[in-house]
């Protein structure tokens, strides 16, 4: 006991580790279990539901799941979705926010941090005030808009604009904080780093790109990641903004959840959609942290 | 290979004027300081010959050439910068070679070249590095290399050995000197260190507040200043500066502090006999001047206290307090007075300089612009 004590060595200090490990262990418990629940329900034969419930691993749940067969037990009679639609449809959709969002704030971002324009702060602060607005809040005025340009649209398009209104529409909510992230990077980079490609023979597109776009590359990974996400996860937009037949992971789970289809679901293949769903979130997790690492690691030098 | 002309060049950044109707000629195969304190508007004459800023008012010639309306890519031109600008996530090769691919320049000639100039500036061996592995010095060698590749016809330097330790910078500087004469490129050298200036240029122009106060040689920035600022600007330590009273009776007499007189006989006189000034600026440099027991023949004395001695091995360099003036004299260094001594300080014959109390202006050169007029 002894030698611990004088230094507060490494008795104490591994004491207080335990103490520390347990804490956050219990802090975050209630989402492990959440998580463990559902990607261990996705591959049972049974909700898992606590740590004690026996199951069976089985991939029955992927292939019904799979094959759009949702409510096997309840007997009813259904159609199977076309589970691969919605998948590509999901796709669509976060690709489409992410390149979007990609477009408009890469641009603006590098006018806002570059040129002196009429009304720059006063345009930079509005775009917190957009960012702060809800998404939801804003559906109304967005609807009008989506009428109003449907009335032009023909009918055999009608999908499609459907699709890139969403995209367009989803993308919008982002692209505020997505500025403002991208900006503070391209402030990062010297001016003289573009002026050197300059006097070197380079037009100031060519300075955007080779000298300045890949030292904001960490910026740009972060905000598509952000874009991508939010396309992927939406909910609202697309159930309000798309045909109801055409599905993303998230209303589909949303529709298999809601009220009157509870009873019907069979949950375990729901779990396998839920984890579907879940991927892209678990990949960047694994990204960002690269991604930080990077960013810290090779910094610029003045 | 080219001159380059400033001819009446004002910038302005909204409301401050970082450089005032500047006329200036940066000789061909010439070797140019621009000397000036932090924010006197050097790096933006540097910038203006650049192209990356255009001047508000007047024009930029490359010899006969008007290149006020030109791009930087349009005008050969290379650019060390300040920080050194090298591209950090591109090897040193790449950097080197950067200006010649943008030229569309065959890969075997780029290589050619990369290893040549990397050669020159002893930095072949650091080639697959980053920047960020390399120390200050290399940097700043990468940074030239890149700017000497593409065989400019005007070098433009922005103060690139202030990074350095002062051991690497006097080596460097002789380098760059070297390699400025071997190319014969006209070269204009940014910096606020007067010694850096004084030692390597062939003309030294000093700015202040974006207005040139002198352009000169080293020798005679250092021994005839033109005005008040670049007397008190150039010198480690700077030249002492007070003002004086003046009588007129028989000669032009400056009262000296602590109740000497000296009369003025070189071509000082003239000047004054005509202006009749009833005060002057005095200006003498420390090391122009020593501590005598006695005042005597006919050099300015000055009557004072000893304030503080600091030795420096070499020499020492003395503080003497008279009325509420505070001169320094350098002194060999044997000679190491007890601080309260009384002491006087004489001038060396012909080293007393003076200045117009209004323009601050050296009245030597007022007297040749009146001789010169006629
Ligand atoms: N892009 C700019 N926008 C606004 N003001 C500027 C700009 N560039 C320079 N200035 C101003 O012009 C003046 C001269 O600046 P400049 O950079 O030429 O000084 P400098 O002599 O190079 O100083 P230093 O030794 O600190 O580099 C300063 O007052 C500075 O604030
Ligand atoms: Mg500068």
């Amino acid at each position: 006991m002894g030698e611990g004590i004088g230094e507060g060595g490494p008795l104490v200090r591994g004491t207080m580790g335990i103490v520390i490990i347990l804490a956050l262990l219990l802090a975050s418990l209630p989402i492990i279990m959440t998580y463990s629940t559902l990607i261990l329900t996705s591959f049972a034969n049974t909700i898992v539901s606590s740590p004690w419930v026996k199951f069976r691993f089985t991939l029955e749940n992927w292939r019904l799941f799979l094959e759009g067969k949702l409510a096997p037990t309840a007997g009813v009679v259904y159609t199977p979705e076309d589970i691969l639609r919605f998948i590509v449809n999901t796709a669509i959709v976060a690709g489409g926010v992410t390149l979007v969002v990609l477009a408009a704030s890469v641009t603006s971002a590098y006018a806002f941090s570059r040129m002196n324009f009429f009304m720059r702060s006063g345009m930079m602060r509005l775009l917190i005030l957009l960012h702060a607005f809800p998404g939801v809040a804003l559906i109304v005025g967005v609807y009008a808009i989506y009428v109003f340009l449907n009335s032009y649209i023909p009918r055999d398009y009608s999908v499609y604009y459907s699709f890139i209104f969403v995209i367009i529409a989803r993308a919008s909510l982002e692209i505020p904080m997505a500025i403002w992230i991208l900006k503070g990077f391209f402030d990062r980079v010297p001016w003289e780093l573009e002026w050197a490609t300059i006097v070197d023979g380079g037009s100031r597109l060519t300075a955007l790109r080779t000298a300045v776009l890949p030292l904001v590359k960490p910026g740009i990974a972060a905000v598509a990641i952000f874009a991508f996400l939010a396309g992927w996860e939406d909910l609202i937009y697309v159930l309000v903004f798309l045909p109801p037949h055409e599905k993303t992971l998230a209303t589909y789970i949303e529709s298999q959840l809601g009220s009157g289809t509870l009873e019907t679901t069979y949950l375990p293949v729901v779990a396998a959609a839920g984890t579907l769903y879940l991927i892209p979130t678990i990949i960047f997790f694994v990204v960002t942290q690269r991604l930080l690492l990077e960013t810290m690691s090779g910094g610029l030098k003045g | 290979m080219v001159e380059v002309r400033l001819e009446g060049v004002t910038k302005r950044f909204g409301r401050v004027t970082a450089v005032n109707n500047v006329n200036l000629t940066f000789g061909d195969g010439e070797f140019t300081a621009l000397l000036g304190p932090s924010g006197s508007g050097k790096s933006t004459i540097l910038y203006l010959v650049a192209g990356i800023y255009k001047p508000s008012k007047g024009r930029i010639y490359f010899g006969d050439r008007d290149v006020t309306d030109l791009m930087p890519n349009e005008r050969n031109i290379g650019l060390v910068f300040q920080n050194y600008a090298l591209y950090p996530h591109m090897t040193v090769y790449d950097n080197i070679a950067f200006p010649l691919k943008l030229r569309k320049t065959p890969p075997e000639v780029i290589r050619d070249k990369v290893l040549e100039v990397a050669k020159f500036l002893h930095i072949h061996e650091l080639l697959d590095r980053y920047p960020a592995q390399l120390s200050g010095g290399q940097q700043q060698r990468v940074a030239l290399a890149r700017a000497l590749v593409k065989e400019p016809e005007v070098l433009l330097l922005d103060e690139p050995l202030s990074n350095l330790d002062a051991l690497l910078r006097i080596k460097i500087r002789s380098e760059l000197k070297r390699i400025q004469k071997e190319l014969g490129v006209t070269a204009i050298y940014v910096t606020h260190d007067q010694s850096e200036a004084l030692a390597m240029a062939d003309k030294v122009v000093v700015i202040n507040r974006g207005v040139i106060q002198q352009e000169a040689p080293p020798d005679t920035i250092y021994n005839e200043p033109r005005n008040v600022f670049v007397a008190s600007f150039i010198g480690s330590p700077p030249a002492n500066i007070f003002p004086a009273t003046m009588d007129y009776t028989e000669e032009p007499c400056i009262n000296l502090p602590g109740g000497t007189r000296h009369c003025v006989e070189d071509e000082y006189a003239s000047v004054l006999w005509r202006m009749k000034p009833s005060k002057v600026i005095v200006g003498f440099r420390p090391e122009h001047a020593e501590i005598v027991e006695n005042p005597v023949d006919g050099r300015p004395v000055i009557v004072g206290e000893v304030y503080t001695v600091e030795p420096l091995g070499r020499e020492n360099i003395v503080t003497v307090a008279s009325e509420d003036i505070h001169l320094k004299v350098i002194t060999p260094p044997e000679v190491r007075p007890e601080a309260g001594e009384l002491v006087y300080v004489a001038v060396e014959k012909g080293k007393l300089m003076l200045f117009d109390p209004q323009t601050e202006v050296n009245l030597r050169y007022i007297a040749r612009e009146w001789s010169q007029g006629g």
